[in-house]
């Protein structure tokens, strides 16, 4: 007797004594729901206030099991109301974890009012089903800020695990691509918490405490919204990237991929079809053409070897070639695009008229690794310093490339025939639009390689400024301010010289404008496969800057399977400059 | 006959009473609190012009009503008339547990009641009170030899014993086939059983336990081993036990307060009324209201004890005897399922737990041990 009931005291001592506040906290847990409120994200403004994305309330229709005898016969009738076809709704189960009690199911996501009209009317033969308002973003310029914004969608199992995403729940809206995700913490905001009494059925008894949401903090953009739209209209219709800096602070006042998509989408279903024609294709409608795809610059890249071939002495701005339309090296013709040939053509007169031959001779007094140095201290062959994810670092070719990346002892040595493909922009080189744009208008500025950033402030509750801008020097290229001047000065030929190639840039409002610049015809095959397929068509680059005698915005273009970078790619480029000034001058 | 005789006051066991009355006031306490319901509009209790807000508590009220006329009649039958009671009232028990078998009401599945027009009566409850006279008229009669009985000396009286076990156990109720069989036994071993024997029977009880172990339904195998692993099947088999254990370990030390025990207010503990009576009292109450009750019950149990010591009627003796093994049984296998010590099985604790027949039961087996206590007299001192 004494034995038994001691041992029931020592068992209640254990139980309510030594482990109480452990059983305690269960019991509380049991009771107590907390139940989480998704707090607003922050507002997206361009760099002039205009605003790019909000918030609204978003209406679910959502099904609670305990409250429905029959979860089929339901949404076969929410079917019928809403004419959907028969089978088409399904109830989403929750990822990861057991549902609780009396929690809804979403069955239908960010329904249109008519369709929450319809199923209210009608709401008694729907036992179970409600609406429920959540808030969801508002896109306002649609695929306008697309790749630069990036959409928001629920987390995904991945990122549940991922401890960037440490304290996310389930079912939360996060931030996926571009800023809504590069910028998740600051825009995201505090959730609410809600504590509510629940009994063993989890009927709700009272509400216990509560915490209010805190609204994420509003970015401002360092994008100029009419700039924006007149790089989408001059790519109407086509593939292409625009990206225009400002040359002295590094502040991107454009970034345009096309084709884009609407962001908006993803705050409802998105139909298999609908993502197929997202994800289909490389780089696809979702990839951000500016950033992640890399290209043959073309072109373009004699502005680098000319500068190079100037630097290092090779060459005199005086010194002529002779180009009879060819170039003979190692026993073969490399070809000059102009086949009846350019003639006699000094450093000037070769870079407005792009004449292949000339760079070509300086292919083999340069060498492909003091190529590659001009390069390199460009910012080719590295990501942009931007900082989003997915970017593309874009190949900058030398020697030692070959060796580290090739496993064949015969692919691993540098034949200089290769050198004569780098110089004028073609053979293993791809650079992304950022990298050209950043180039160019480290050519303006006089060597500052300046970090591209897409955000002018952050600011908090009350407006206060949490994040200001500063432009970041990446690093300074000491060039000789002569040849730069020489460069400078040929590159003001190819926009106003009459044989330029680019000079379909020129600013027809605003002609004091001096526009400098470089085309670029980049071949995505060899000629006798281009005339097959319209995929094999030449990349159009164009990269400019303006106003030549002090240098604001520099622009880069590409427009894929676009021809000639001076028909297809100038133009839009001084689109874009055009919106610059016009804006500028209000 | 009754004869009222002054020593009757003298001789009656008023501690007892005492404590009994103590332990069912706390019961009705902690029924109260564990049937309270804060939305009801109001139960009448009983006869009196005053409404409650615990339906389970005016019940159980009314019960104790009915409980109390048992115990008097308890204590009306003396020790001569409860010896010829024995065999008729074991054969009676016998054959109503054999109607119940034939007519009874299956409620949740077990058929062990008696419906008799809206009251239901539960005749095992009875086949408690039966066996412990059946066994005190044998064990009067039959005295152990010197070094207890032998394997041979415990054929009849477990046969007597199996007889109603196997009968309830067939209903199913595996709780009231162990209290019957535990009462019956622990009086046997209190008469004295051979050592050699007692180990005997042990090594067969342990060798038996493989056969039924598989003879059991899956419900009562998933108990026991919930007890082992009660973390195995939270939402499943193990969640009596360990909403169980979260209700009395939360009590901690003061308790949560009267009528503030979330675990049944808020209805996570089920059958926080009947069998798990006692997490109410250790959620609002804490260890001190637990210590409490606990002591009262072992008070209560040493007061029978003591009383049987007292009493040169050997029949009498025993009769208390079984009375107070019954009450041990219950209490301590009620508390030990309830804190997780022993496997979940349907045994009430006494005058706490809701329900008539039980309530009755116990009220008259207390009303008998008073009445054999107050006519002690009549065998000499």
């Amino acid at each position: 007797m004494v034995f038994l009931v001691s041992l029931l005291v020592i068992r209640l001592w254990y139980l309510q004594i030594l482990k109480g506040s452990h059983f305690r906290n269960l019991s509380e847990n049991n009771r107590i729901r907390s139940v989480y409120i998704q707090a607003p994200r922050g507002l997206i403004f361009d760099r002039k206030g205009e605003l790019w994305a909000s918030n609204r309330p978003a209406f679910n229709v959502e099904l609670i099991k305990e409250d429905c005898p029959d979860e089929k016969k339901v949404l076969a009738k929410i079917e019928e109301i809403v004419e959907l076809p028969a089978g088409s709704l399904s109830l989403n189960s929750p990822l990861s974890r057991r549902r609780r009690p009396f929690e809804p199911r979403v069955i239908m996501k960010d329904v249109s009012r008519e369709v929450v009209a319809k199923i209210e009317a009608r709401k008694a033969e729907l036992p179970g089903v409600v609406i429920e308002a959540t808030p969801t973003r508002d896109y306002l310029q649609g695929e306008l800020g697309a790749h630069v914004t990036g959409y928001i969608r629920e987390i995904t199992k991945d990122q549940l695990a991922d401890s960037k995403y440490a304290g996310y729940q389930q079912g939360e809206l996060v931030g996926q691509f571009g800023l809504e995700s590069h910028l998740e913490e600051m825009i995201h905001g505090v959730r609410g918490l809600k504590r509510i009494e629940v009994n063993a059925m989890g009927m709700r008894i009272g509400e216990f405490s509560s915490e209010s949401e805190r609204m994420g903090n509003d970015i401002h953009l360092t994008i100029n919204s009419e700039m924006q739209r007149a790089a989408v209209e001059g790519l109407a219709g086509k593939k292409g990237a625009v990206v225009a800096l400002d040359v002295n602070t590094g502040e991107i006042l454009t970034m345009v991929s096309m084709p884009a998509y609407d962001p908006n989408i993803f705050t409802g279903e998105v139909k298999p079809d609908v993502w197929n024609d997202l994800i289909n294709g490389r780089p696809s409608k979702l990839n951000n053409r500016v950033l992640q795809a890399a290209y043959p610059p073309g072109s373009v890249f004699k502005v680098i070897t000319g500068l190079a071939g100037l630097s290092e002495k090779v060459v005199t701005p005086r010194d002529k070639v002779y180009c009879p339309g060819y170039y003979h090296f190692a026993g073969r013709n490399y070809r000059c695009h102009k086949k009846s040939g350019h003639g006699y053509v000094d450093f000037e007169s070769a870079l407005i008229q792009s004449c292949d031959v000339y760079y070509y001779s300086l292919a083999t007094k340069l060498g492909i690794d003091v190529i590659n140095s001009y390069a390199t201290r460009l910012g080719l062959g590295a990501p942009s310093g931007l900082g989003l994810a997915h970017e593309s670092r874009g190949l900058m070719p030398s020697t030692e490339w070959k060796r580290l990346y090739f496993k064949k002892p015969e692919d691993k040595v540098w034949y200089p025939g290769e050198t004569l493909s780098v110089v004028i922009g073609q053979g293993a080189t791809t650079t992304t639009p950022i990298q050209i744009a950043k180039m160019i208008a480290a050519i303006a500025n006089g060597g500052k390689l300046l970090r591209p950033q897409l955000v002018r402030e952050i600011r908090g509750g009350d407006n206060n400024l949490l994040q200001g801008f500063t432009p970041e020097v990446l690093s300074q290229i000491d060039f000789d301010p002569n040849v730069l001047k020489l460069v400078r000065k040929a590159l003001v030929g190819v926009v106003n010289d009459p044989r330029g190639t680019g000079g379909r840039s020129k600013l027809k409002k605003f002609p004091d404008r001096i526009v400098a610049g470089k085309t670029g015809t980049s071949q995505v095959v060899a000629l006798e496969a281009r005339l097959k397929h319209e995929d094999f068509e030449d990349h159009a680059w164009f990269a400019a800057y303006a106003p030549e005698e002090a240098p604001e915005v520099a622009v880069a273009v590409l427009v894929e399977n676009g021809g000639h970078g001076g028909t297809a790619a100038a133009p839009v480029a001084g689109m874009v400059l055009e919106k610059y000034f016009e804006s500028r001058s209000r | 006959m009754l004869l009222i005789d002054r020593r009757i006051f003298k001789y009656f066991n008023y501690h007892l009473l005492g404590v009994a009355a103590l332990i069912a006031i706390c019961g009705l306490m902690v029924l109260y609190s564990a049937g309270y319901n804060p939305d009801s509009p109001g139960v009448p209790l009983g006869a009196f012009s005053i409404n409650v807000k615990s339906a389970a508590f005016a019940k159980q009220f009314a019960f104790f009503g009915a409980g109390l006329v048992a115990m008097l009649f308890g204590m009306l039958l003396s020790s001569t008339s409860l010896h010829r009671l024995a065999i008729p009232g074991y054969i009676l028990a016998i054959i109503l547990l054999l109607g119940v078998a034939l007519f009874g009401t299956v409620v949740n599945g077990s058929r062990r009641w008696f419906d008799l027009g809206g009251l239901r009566f539960q005749p095992s409850e009875l086949v408690k009170v039966a066996i412990i006279l059946l066994i005190a008229r044998y064990l009067s009669r039959v005295s152990p030899p010197p070094g207890g009985f032998k394997l041979r000396d415990l054929f009849a009286p477990g046969a007597l014993l199996l007889l109603p076990m196997a009968l309830i156990m067939k209903q199913p109720d595996l709780g009231t086939a162990l209290v019957v069989g535990a009462t019956g036994a622990g009086m046997l071993l209190f008469a004295g059983v051979n050592f050699r024997t007692l180990i005997m029977l042990a090594l067969v009880a342990a060798i038996s336990a493989i056969p039924v172990w598989y003879s059991l339904h899956d419900y009562q195998r998933n108990r026991i081993l919930t007890l082992i692993n009660p973390g195995a099947d939270p939402l499943g088999s193990g969640y009596h036990l360990n909403q169980s254990k979260i209700a009395v370990g939360s009590g901690e030390f003061l308790g949560k307060g009267y009528l503030q025990g979330t675990q049944s207010q808020l209805e996570f503990l089920p059958e926080h009324t009947t069998d798990f009576v006692f997490s109410v009292l250790a959620e609002e109450w804490g260890f001190m209201g637990c210590v409490l009750v606990v002591g009262l019950y072992a008070t209560l149990i040493f007061q029978l004890l003591n009383m049987a010591s007292k009493i040169r009627d050997l029949f009498g003796a025993y009769v208390i005897i079984g009375v107070a093994t019954l009450f041990t049984f219950h209490f301590v296998t009620n508390i030990g399922m309830v804190i997780g010590v022993l496997p979940v099985v349907g045994i009430t604790l006494p005058l706490f737990s809701y329900g008539g027949s039980s309530v009755i039961v116990c009220m008259l087996a207390l009303g008998i041990a008073l009445g054999i206590g107050m006519r002690r007299y009549q065998f000499g001192q």
